[in-house]
């Protein structure tokens, strides 16, 4: 919402500096994005003295002026007869653009040098006289800019409103909130209507077939109307909130709309057939033509403007082209009207198609306000138009807008606000912006708001406009008395901040990424076409479509951003996410929202540095974090499965592990295959491992209790074992831990072994278990024993053999 | 002669402990040792005792001066391997071996710190779902369909009933409905509006925070917010109220801070008006509480909500909101 600070000082007197009067607006809930100079276009326009006229050589018709403008003498090719040496005028200088949007360039007109343009009123847009040249006043200083020297000083004042405050998208409504502020009075402009001779319901009527749509509609008819352009004061006007001027009756209707805030249609009335109004809903279907030359597909939503044989205009929002003023209309219908807020909104919405109307009418205009525009605008009309005002109003009021009446409370007030106002301060506030008041006790007060005020309804919205009127920050700081006692945070949060911290202590960097993915991302990932994962919840308007549907797995965006970093040449990426996917579930409206935990190497396994032999990447690097996160989650009973199956086709067959805490699957683990990459234009190995974060939670066992520990050393003992290709490490393990031999206290592979002198399909395994009693220093005897009896046990468990020699 | 050496050998080793340096070493080592030394004069002291008694006198008396050679020669060693030889010490400027060390999101990092001012205070963190019902992250919040309100949210929708939540504020309802006053929460989480440019991106966060109870009013909520700028910023950072509008709140208002880069002053940053716009906050609206079956004669409260974004922008100096969902490493590994 633009305003201009002359037009605002129509009704209200400005006294204070405007950025003084814009920190005040602001502070009172008027929020104001900018302002600007009104007349800052005219930059480049300088007053200039002519020293010399001669008549052109070569064009009867022009002459050439020497023209001074403080930093030079100018020559300039001028078409002007008005002029005379010794008078001031305004020159373009070459780079300025006129308000025609013409730049002006220094040049040759009929081979003499022209180093800018001498300009008159119309084209500096400061008048209508396009006939001669704008002479300057005498005290003008050549050099210094046109607007100072014509004292033309105005600014624009430009909102940034809020939608409750439709009060405000109007000139009055911002002057009625100023002359609050500043304490001074608002002016109405006077309003003398010509009495009219033959009655209005003569030539017309208007019939509202859908009451609850339009709940009133008002009209006026003004006869013997001349089009032409407006006054040079009107057109000024518009121009100065940026409205584009088009002739006395449109004009008209477009100040009464910025000024009082109620859009206001103009038909042609001899173009409305049966010189009737009927107000009623679109056929489904529909078709019709706006006045931009638009076709509009309607739905029997659709508020229609007819006449006896159709529609003129959709209603609120735009005219038609069939019924628009043309410059042989001679006789004005004067539309006024209060629109149902949500019907004027759903068909502006659904035709996106948003108009300074239809602005104001889904915000709610002022139902009271219908007749005073109606009447304001055929008074201008009248008056610019040379018109002649058909006797009294149509105003069909079928469903009329009950009048608020709201009980305050002064202490419930204070109470809410934590201030001490008294009841009279309360009262002058809501005074000040029109609010009729009543005193019922001490206590009570009775408010009815200006009914320009929709957005008023509750106590709650009168105590707003008590607090920003005597400032919101004089009220005092206060903190609130608590009677709430601090709880323990809740355990996925600790968990969460546990799992991060675990991480970063591993090298890996936490990467925050969009919740939507492209929907192609399944099939990046080599996805089968019944994986859960494909059902995928996507977005109705999205951004783009790659982020059209919610993720189901958080691997594609770190690929993404693996990919990302590889075009930065950062080759080596430890990273991870710690985020929501999203699964569409059959029974529920809302989609399952799964916390996962996943990360991502790639590249260098240690920081780079001197003198070390550079160690290639692996699987059980990868499988060590999850170790270490595991361990330190103190996970119960984890183990790790080979993937098989279809289920993790982004995973390379025997690198990838399923994760288990005993029976229950956490997760997976493992290389990414060389496809994928691929797919996601990545060259390097990258291993990943996707955690469900949920089951992380469940199974994080917080509570620590110390076991006790043996006083008497250690003793440990070797076992290399031949075994099949295919036997597990894990297997052998679990066997000697069921072994149940309570003087094991470890066992831990150190070596395992593939190649000559091992025969084909066999591999060696070299485990030490460590003996410990918590009673006596064990002997080597006795342990050797132990040791050959578990040995020989294993041997037999697994058909091993032990190494030749 | 027993006690004699015994004490003579205690001696020595204490005052061995009590010395540090190599002179005072060899001090010692020439008062015990040396060729006039004590354990010399000792030595010579054994023809004195009676000739029986000389083989065990002997045997204990050397094995004494054994002991203290060694204990000489290992504090010399000690102290010689301490005293750095230019020759065979290292280049101590090479780079040491350094681990790894991952960096949390700085989102993550400003969040927790908002999280803990809170947690200080007394309140709890609730969480809500992402993908929403058109019903929590509207209607219950006095934003009905067709109400221009929704206007100031572009919103990405799944069905005519489901949303990418707009704002944290849906969670507010979820709570409310589940419990009774009094409620203090704060509520983080990930939002998502149709927008897309230097200082916007489709998805950020927000930091939700509702206080409910008796007599709690609006002074109470500028002491809350007063509190939390000062602690994320510093005591100096002042605070400017401004009235504004959310339906789901009343009164309603815009919270501003000086602006941390320019001090006020005014800068790029600030739009040289010298405030920058951080929070949205207001007293809870009656109808949100008649939603939620609340007793608004009783109960009052107050909400707000704040970009992470933004305060992490301020707070680390980054111009392009982008910047935090690229995810180059370079930039993240900086916090
Ligand atoms: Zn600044």
């Amino acid at each position: 919402m633009k305003v201009s600070l002359s037009w605002l000082q129509d009704y209200v007197t400005v006294d204070v500096d405007v950025v003084e009067l814009a920190e005040a607006l602001t502070m009172a809930g008027l929020e104001v994005d900018a302002l600007s100079d009104r007349y800052a276009y005219l930059d480049g326009v300088v007053a200039g003295r002519l020293v010399e006229i001669t008549p052109h050589p070569d064009a009867d018709t022009l002459s050439v002026c020497k023209v001074d403008v403080g930093a030079g003498v100018k020559s300039i090719v001028c078409g002007a007869s008005n002029i005379k040496k010794g008078d001031l005028v305004p020159v373009a200088l070459p780079g300025t653009q006129l308000p025609s949007g013409d730049t002006i360039e220094a040049g040759r007109i009929r081979g003499r040098v022209s180093e800018g343009m001498l300009c008159s009123e119309a084209e500096l847009t400061l008048g209508t006289d396009r006939s001669g040249i704008l002479v300057l006043p005498e005290s003008s200083v050549p050099g210094r800019g046109v607007a100072a020297a014509l004292g033309l000083s105005d600014t624009v004042i430009e909102f940034d409103l809020t939608p409750n405050r439709s009060d405000c998208l109007s000139v009055i409504g911002i002057a009625r909130e100023v002359a609050a502020i500043l304490g001074v009075p608002l002016n109405y402009p006077e309003v003398k209507l010509p009495s009219g001779e033959t009655p209005i319901e003569e030539f017309a009527s208007v019939t509202i077939e859908v009451p609850d749509h339009c709940p009133r509609y008002a009209a006026r008819l003004v006869t013997e109307v001349h089009i032409a352009p407006s006054p040079f004061w009107l057109r000024d006007r518009l121009n100065s909130v940026g409205l584009r001027a088009i002739n006395n009756v449109v004009d008209v209707t477009n100040f009464v709309l910025m000024e009082t805030g109620q859009p206001l249609h103009a038909f042609d009335f001899d173009r409305l057939a049966e010189h009737r109004i009927v107000v009623r809903t679109a056929k489904e279907g529909q078709i019709f033509t706006t006045l931009d030359g638009t076709e509009r597909n309607l739905t029997d939503e659709a508020l229609m403007i007819c006449d006896g044989k159709g529609p003129v205009a959709l209603a609120g929002i735009m005219g038609g082209l069939e019924s628009e003023i043309e410059d042989d209309t001679t006789r004005v219908l004067i539309e006024s009207a209060y629109f149902n807020p949500i019907t004027i909104r759903r068909t502006a919405k659904r035709l996106g198609l948003s108009t300074e109307s239809s602005h104001r009418f889904e915000r709610g205009v002022d139902p009271e306000g219908i007749v005073r525009a109606l009447d304001r605008a055929a008074q201008l009309m009248v008056q610019m138009g040379g018109g002649k005002l058909a006797a009294g109003v149509i105003d069909v009021y079928p469903r009329p807008i009950p009048e608020r009446v709201i009980e305050l409370s002064v202490d419930r007030t204070n109470r809410l606000l934590g201030t001490g106002l008294s009841r009279d301060a309360i009262i002058s506030h809501l005074e000040s912006i029109e609010f009729e008041v009543e005193v019922l006790d001490e206590d009570r007060l009775k408010v009815a708001p200006p009914t320009c005020r929709v957005d008023i309804e509750r106590p709650e919205d009168l105590m707003e406009e008590v607090a920003r009127l005597s400032g919101y920050n004089k009220i005092p700081t206060t903190q609130p008395v608590s009677h709430v006692v601090a709880k323990e945070q809740e355990k996925r949060l600790r968990v969460r901040d546990l799992l991060r911290h675990v991480l970063a202590g591993c090298g890996f960097s936490e990467i925050v990424t969009y919740s939507f993915i492209g929907e192609d991302a399944c099939d990046r990932l080599l996805l089968a076409d019944n994986d859960p994962r494909r059902r995928m919840v996507s977005i109705v308007n999205p951004l783009t479509e790659e982020l059209g549907v919610m993720r189901t797995s958080l691997l594609p965006g770190l690929l993404t951003t693996m990919f990302r970093n590889s075009t930065q040449r950062n080759e080596n990426l430890r990273i991870f996410e710690l985020g929501r996917i999203f699964l569409k579930t059959g029974h529920d409206e809302l989609p399952e929202e799964v916390e996962m935990i996943s990360g991502l190497w790639t590249g260098a396994k240690h920081n780079s540095t001197w003198n070390v032999q550079e160690e290639k990447l692996g699987f059980y690097d990868i499988k060590g974090i999850v170790d270490t996160l595991c361990a330190a989650l103190n996970i119960p009973h984890v183990s790790f499965r080979a993937l098989k199956g279809p289920g993790h086709p982004y995973l390379r067959p025997g690198h990838a592990a399923e994760v288990y805490s005993g029976k229950k699957s956490v997760g997976t683990v493992g290389e990414v295959t060389g496809q994928v990459l691929h797919n996601f234009e990545l060259k390097q190995p990258a291993y990943c491992l996707d955690l469900n974060f949920e089951e992380v939670v469940c199974l994080c066992f917080e509570e620590i209790r110390a076991k006790p520990i043996s006083r008497f050393p250690a003793t440990a003992r070797d076992i290399a074992l031949i075994v099949d290709d295919a036997v597990e490490a894990q297997s052998v393990l679990d066997f000697i831990e069921g072994l149940g031999q309570e003087l094991i206290d470890g066992v831990e592979i150190f070596d395992v072994y593939k190649g000559s002198p091992i025969p084909a399909r066999k591999k060696s395994m070299a485990l030490r278990l460590t003996y410990r009693s918590f009673e006596r220093n064990l002997t080597d005897s006795e342990v050797n024993s132990i040791h050959a009896a578990v040995t020989q046990k294993t041997l037999r468990q697994f058909k091993a053999e032990l190494p030749a020699g | 002669m027993k006690e004699e050496l015994k004490k003579t050998e205690q001696e020595a080793l204490k005052s061995l402990e009590a010395t540090s340096d190599r002179q005072g070493v060899n001090l010692l080592r020439t008062r015990y040792l040396g060729r006039k030394g004590v354990m010399t004069q000792c030595l010579r002291g054994i023809s004195t005792v009676p000739a029986a008694d000389r083989p065990e006198a002997g045997r204990l008396a050397n094995e004494v001066k054994t002991r203290l050679e060694v204990a000489f020669r290992e504090a010399i060693e000690r102290l010689d391997a301490d005293s750095k030889e230019p020759s065979g010490g290292l280049d101590v400027t090479l780079p040491g071996r350094s681990f790894a060390r991952g960096r949390l999101h700085p989102i993550t990092q400003v969040t927790q710190a908002i999280s803990e001012i809170f947690l200080r205070l007394g309140f709890e963190i609730a969480e809500g779902p992402n993908v929403e019902l058109d019903y929590y992250n509207f209607e219950a919040l006095n934003i009905p369909k067709d109400h221009p309100a929704r206007d100031m949210q572009d919103t990405f929708y799944i069905s005519d009933d489901v949303v990418l939540r707009t704002h944290t504020s849906p969670i507010q309802i979820r709570v409310m409905e589940k419990r009774s006053p009094p409620i203090r929460i704060i509520a983080p989480g990930k939002v998502y509006r149709v927008d897309s440019d230097v200082s916007h991106t489709p998805m950020f966060h927000q930091i939700e925070g509702l206080m409910v109870g008796e007599n709690i009013s609006f002074g109470d909520l500028k002491g809350i917010l007063t509190t939390l700028v000062h602690q994320i910023f510093d005591e100096e950072t002042s605070l400017r109220f401004r009235p504004s509008f959310f339906p789901f709140t009343e009164p309603s208002a815009e919270v501003d801070i000086q602006c941390v880069i320019c001090r006020g002053k005014g800068c790029r940053v600030c739009s040289h008006t010298g405030w920058l716009e951080v929070l949205g906050a207001g007293m809870v609206h009656p109808a949100v509480f008649e939603m939620v079956g609340y007793d608004t004669d009783r109960y009052t409260g107050f909400a707000f909500g704040m970009g992470i974004e933004r305060i992490a922008m301020l707070k680390y100096g980054i111009d392009d909101i982008r910047k935090f969902y690229e995810n180059d490493i370079r930039f993240l590994e900086q916090f």
